[in-house]
């Protein structure tokens, strides 16, 4: 055994630990040269997998154990440690310290993210630490600097941890462009991925990896790390389905037995889906009990750090029992385990809901449990499907993404500041990523006109260029330029965030823009758990003070809807089979029983090989409910597909709900239904020009366009304290979308918007297939008295999408001033955003 | 006098005695005076877009221009009364952006072109004086109407006013929804679309006592 792997195993005996087999792999590995994915669980070790590779390597390099007296000695940057949520970054810092200081080595470790402090922010400038924590923004960040190539020179191993919930992202893209690049600067850099497992782990890693010069992927390991013996899942079941609904996700009909199960345990993490229901599960909990104050703590994304480092914290000192989190605890380094996991609502898909359940009892051997909460009935369903799938072993798969045009906008600017590119080199260094492996020539030749001169249409605006070609390198010249792009790197969109802060200081957190302006001043709301009363909104901070009693709006957050995976949907779309035969196995499928008995009744459960179309009128009007089973992103394109062949048939204005069962399409008049199934409603003949069109009425592109036109610098989100200049500049990405399609339609970001959501938001792969599953069903269209279990959910829910064929003026006619909005009384005129309308066009 | 026919699309309200035609075009029309109304023409804003380097597209101001010499000419209207926002930001005063114009006002040299200056028009400054157009600050009298930029009562009369881009939002049976942009009638203040097609829109609060007209497409909708 080398001195080295002596010090480090006595390290971890001082802690009572041994190392595992699949570290020890990792090590040797890393000291060969290699490198690789690690996979599993979450917090079973995989950190230091990962980490003990470069520090073996720099133990053999300082043989005496020392202790760092000044900052400048230590050794200069070696790992590059990648965190896809600035959140973790200062956990993941200190377990990443926590051994180099006890073994004496004179390394530093530090976090840099957009949370870091100005002061060592400087201190990294002039010099970074050893080992550098950071997200992939803050890295890009750095890729700005001209100085970059030598500031990485040292870089021995990047480590980019979690790199499941980047992979299938456009965050994902961009760490694959920083890996190209800091491989260039350093060829024998060695890159090892974290990841949980996933259905396609040979993608993931190659993607980590990038690609060699004639395109074949790199050599790598896969090391597979520990995972839990076996996972229970179970779920509550309501005594009587009776008062049980059918659809929605905010009730806690099931407190009283969640109440029961959390009183049994020293420790639990009650996980939601969202944080509004996050929100108010926790109030609900205090309010069933007050006492439970004490040791009750509430977890999501948009509480203040401060608040989310207490409860973390507390969970670990055991100072906090049960705390009730969104999937802002999904992820960390050192949590604690706890001896009870609960799930709100659906796990919506077999990975998370394995993560999840590896919360409880993860030392190996061990068995992990979860105990679901459904909030409908047919969660009870999704549940029962979700064990099964889970036995089967069929896990999800993530795809990375192919060649976002936006984003290499983006980079293009980033290398352009930080020193400038040339064509020939740029375009070799992109093909080394998954992402842009294919990307042609011409794509590459127009995002530099993109950038240099904003695109074909404006070869008469030569003042316009954010980069410039100078000597045969692509650089930025202008300052503001520069200052523009770092300010706004990245690739999430998020509506404008508001402050909520106490007039006596102190910061809670943030909600949306959309939320507060519903608010008048006495209005109270909770949030972060706190009962408030709405003072007032200044300086896009919300002026809270604490209010009396416990009633109040919670907030709403825009989060895109997890949609229900294709191995979940399939295998609900067998445990509906079952129940079709009369087969109720387990305690979820017994209790959802007479649910699904009245949907017989009312309707049938349709045969795998049929099509179910459920016919209603309503108040609302007439109801088309058609259940494909599909998943919710294919329903979104079938729907607009079929209501598009609906509407060349006769003029008529359909509106479309989705969801991961089916959708509805409503109209006022009957629509013709019979004549459409005849004439080829399901015909997989003309699909992509139907399709493109449907979604061009169904405006789904142009939803698309606001992430692209953010990640390529069309939308500048600004900054604090900005001037009026500024905001004279800001235009929304629903209106730009409209002027490009106007008057540059050629222009290749458009063409993307349409691409992603055929492709990634539509599945339009599977949208063939499943269409080709659909021709060749048997259709039964039943006339149903009043809405079944299985339409209820569509019928309810308000997220709608609309196609027409009608001329606007004749639908206008027939609609009323929507009263909704109103939510302030005025005088003779008043608009919601009196003064600033200005920030109103933003949006 | 022979007056022009009322444009397809086109519908009429009368305030304070003042045969009001509301274009589709988001114009208002007073044939009594041979005048056309406006609010918030932006010019340059694409303009003024590229010079921050943000890459938009030409031809929004030019189209805007085309538009505004249809309600010209199916209007034969003499005069011209811009409720300010003329020029975006100083920024869009580009060169070409400024010729463009020049060559539109050169197309329609007989009319008389007023603005009433709104708050971009502080920022941006007054359009050149080779444009002819006579700058002037609200409120500016209309007959019995008073022309402002930001909506605000006026006791001397009826003010019509533009600056909130007011749009609304309808609905219908089977869920039916659209956002539309409206001209706005309160009691006392009337507020016009903006005319530029490159601008967002505020969301307008009813109020029981104002008169709303919508724009479908080329159609005007009373509500």
């Amino acid at each position: 055994m080398s001195d080295a792997l002596a010090r480090l195993e006595q390290w971890f005996a001082a802690r009572g630990w041994s190392p595992f087999a699949f570290q020890r792999e990792v090590w040797s590995a890393y000291a060969n040269g290699e490198s690789g994915l690690i996979h599993a669980a979450t917090g079973t070790g995989k950190t230091y997998a990962a980490w003990m590779g470069p520090v073996l390597d720099a133990l053999a390099e300082h043989q005496a154990p020392r202790v760092l007296r000044r900052r400048a000695d230590a050794a200069p940057l070696r790992v590059l440690w990648i965190t896809p949520l600035r959140a973790l970054a200062s956990d993941t810092e200190q377990a990443l310290r926590e051994p180099i200081e006890a073994m004496g080595l004179p390394w530093t470790v530090e976090s840099r993210t957009g949370d870091t402090s100005a002061a060592r922010r400087a201190r990294q400038r002039d010099r970074l630490p050893s080992a550098l924590v950071t997200t992939p923004e803050s890295l890009s960040l750095l890729l700005c600097r001209p100085d970059h190539a030598d500031i990485f020179a040292d870089l021995r191993c990047i480590v980019v941890d979690e790199w499941h919930e980047l992979l299938s992202t456009k965050r994902g893209a961009q760490v694959e462009l920083a890996l190209a690049r800091l491989r260039r600067i350093c060829p024998q850099l060695r890159t090892w991925g974290v990841s949980a497992t996933l259905g396609n782990l040979d993608t993931a890693a190659d993607t980590l990896l990038g690609y060699r010069a004639d395109g074949a992927p790199h050599p790598r390991r896969l090391v597979r790390g520990i995972v839990p013996k076996d996972t229970h899942v179970e779920a509550l079941t309501p005594d009587t389905m009776d008062r049980f609904p059918w659809a929605g996700h905010l009730n806690t009909k099931l407190l009283p037995e969640v109440m029961q199960r959390l009183e049994a345990s020293q420790s639990a993490i009650v996980f939601t889906n969202t944080r509004s229901q996050c929100e108010i599960w926790f109030q609900s909990i205090i309010a069933a009990n007050p006492s439970w104050f004490e040791f009750t703590a509430i977890h999501h994304g948009s509480l203040s750090r401060q608040q989310r480092e207490d409860v973390e914290d507390g969970l670990k000192t055991g100072r906090y029992r049960v705390v009730v989190a969104t999937s802002s605890l999904d992820l960390g380094v050192d949590f604690s385990p706890v001896d009870l996991v609960m799930q709100v609502g659906s796990p919506k898909g077999v990975a998370r809901l394995l993560q999840r359940a590896g919360r409880s009892g993860h030392s190996p051997g061990r068995v992990s449990r979860i105990v679901c909460v459904p909030t409908h009935a047919f969660e009870l369903v999704e549940v029962a499907a979700a064990r099964d799938a889970m036995r089967a072993g069929a896990i999800e798969s993530r795809e990375p993404l192919d060649r976002p045009l936006d984003l290499l906008a983006q980079h293009l600017v980033t290398l352009a500041l930080g020193g400038g590119f040339t064509r020939d080199a740029v375009l070799e260094e992109l093909r080394s990523t998954r992402a842009y492996r294919a990307l042609t020539e011409t794509e590459l030749d127009w995002v530099i006109d993109f950038v240099t001169r904003g695109g074909n249409a404006l070869q008469a605006y030569p003042e316009y260029a954010r980069v410039q070609l100078v000597n045969g390198h692509y650089v930025v010249t202008d300052r503001r330029v520069a200052m523009r792009h770092v300010l706004n790197i990245g690739t999430i969109v998020s509506d404008a965030a508001i402050a909520v802060r106490y007039l006596k200081g102190g910061r809670l957190g943030t909600v949306e823009e959309s939320f507060v302006s519903r608010l008048a001043p006495g209005d109270k709301f909770i949030f972060a758990g706190t009962p408030l009363e709405f003072v007032r909104l200044r300086d896009l901070t919300a002026w809270v003070r604490k209010a009396k009693g416990i009633s109040g709006a919670i907030p709403r957050w825009q989060g895109a809807r997890m949609p229900l995976s294709t191995e979940l949907s399939q295998a609900v779309r067998e445990k509906l089979e079952e129940a079709r035969q009369g087969h109720y196995h387990g305690a979820e499928m017994q209790a959802v029983r007479p649910v699904l008995t009245l949907q017989a009744q009312r309707s049938i459960i349709p045969r795998p090989d049929e099509l179910l179309i459920e016919r209603c009128e309503t108040r609302d009007g007439h109801h088309l409910f058609m259940y494909p089973f599909e998943g919710r992103l294919v329903h979104e394109g079938l729907a607009a597909l079929f209501a598009y062949r609906m509407a060349q048939l006769t003029p008529i204005s359909f509106s479309f709900s989705c969801n991961d069962y089916g959708f509805e399409l409503l109209t006022a008049d009957p629509p013709p239904l019979e004549e459409a199934l005849e004439a080829g409603l399901l015909a997989t003949e003309h699909l992509l020009h139907d399709i493109t069109q449907s979604l061009n009425a169904a405006e789904l592109a142009r939803r698309q366009f606001r992430e692209i036109a953010r990640v390529a610098g069309l939308i500048f989100s600004g900054y604090p304290g900005q001037s009026k200049s500024v905001k004279q500049m800001q235009a929304s990405s629903g209106l730009l979308y409209d002027v490009f399609v106007n008057y540059d339609p050629d222009n290749l970001l458009v063409q993307q918007a349409r691409r992603e959501v055929l492709e990634r938001q539509l599945e339009s792969s599977r949208l063939g297939r499943v269409l080709h599953r659909l021709s060749e069903s048997a259709v039964r269209v039943v006339d149903v008295e009043r809405p079944t279990p299985l339409a209820f959910p569509l019928l309810v829910d308000s997220t709608r999408s609309r196609v027409s064929s009608e001329k606007l003026a004749d639908r206008v006619r027939r609609m009323t001033v929507s009263a909704e909005k109103s939510t302030r009384s005025g005088t003779s005129m008043t608009f919601r955003a009196h003064e600033g309308r200005a920030t109103r066009v933003v949006k | 006098m022979t007056e022009p026919a009322i444009p397809a699309g086109a519908v009429t309200h009368t305030i304070a005695d003042e045969l009001l035609v509301l274009l589709p075009d988001r114009a208002i029309w007073i044939p009594g005076r041979r005048m056309v109304i406006v609010a918030d023409l932006h010019w340059g804003k694409a303009a003024a877009f590229r010079a921050a380097f943000v890459p938009v597209p030409t031809g929004t101001t030019t189209s805007d221009l085309a538009r505004l010499t249809r309600v010209l000419h199916d209007t034969s209207a003499t005069s011209l009364v811009v409720l300010g926002d003329l020029l975006h930001a100083r920024a869009g005063r580009h060169a070409d952006t400024l010729a463009t114009i020049a060559a539109w006002r050169e197309s329609h040299s007989e009319l008389d072109i007023t603005l009433v200056r709104g708050n971009h028009d502080a920022h941006a400054g007054d359009p050149p004086a080779s444009l002819g157009i006579t700058c002037v600050d609200a409120p500016y009298a209309i007959g019995p109407l008073i022309g402002v930029h930001e909506p605000q009562e006026h006791p001397d009369g009826y003010v019509l006013a533009g600056h909130l881009h007011p749009c609304v939002s309808v609905r219908g049976r089977g869920r039916q929804h659209a956002r539309l942009t409206a001209f706005v009638f309160g009691p006392r203040v009337g507020v016009l679309p903006a005319f530029s097609s490159f601008t967002g829109t505020g969301m307008y609060e009813q109020s029981a006592q104002d008169t709303l007209f919508v724009i479908a497409d080329r159609d005007v909708i009373a509500l």
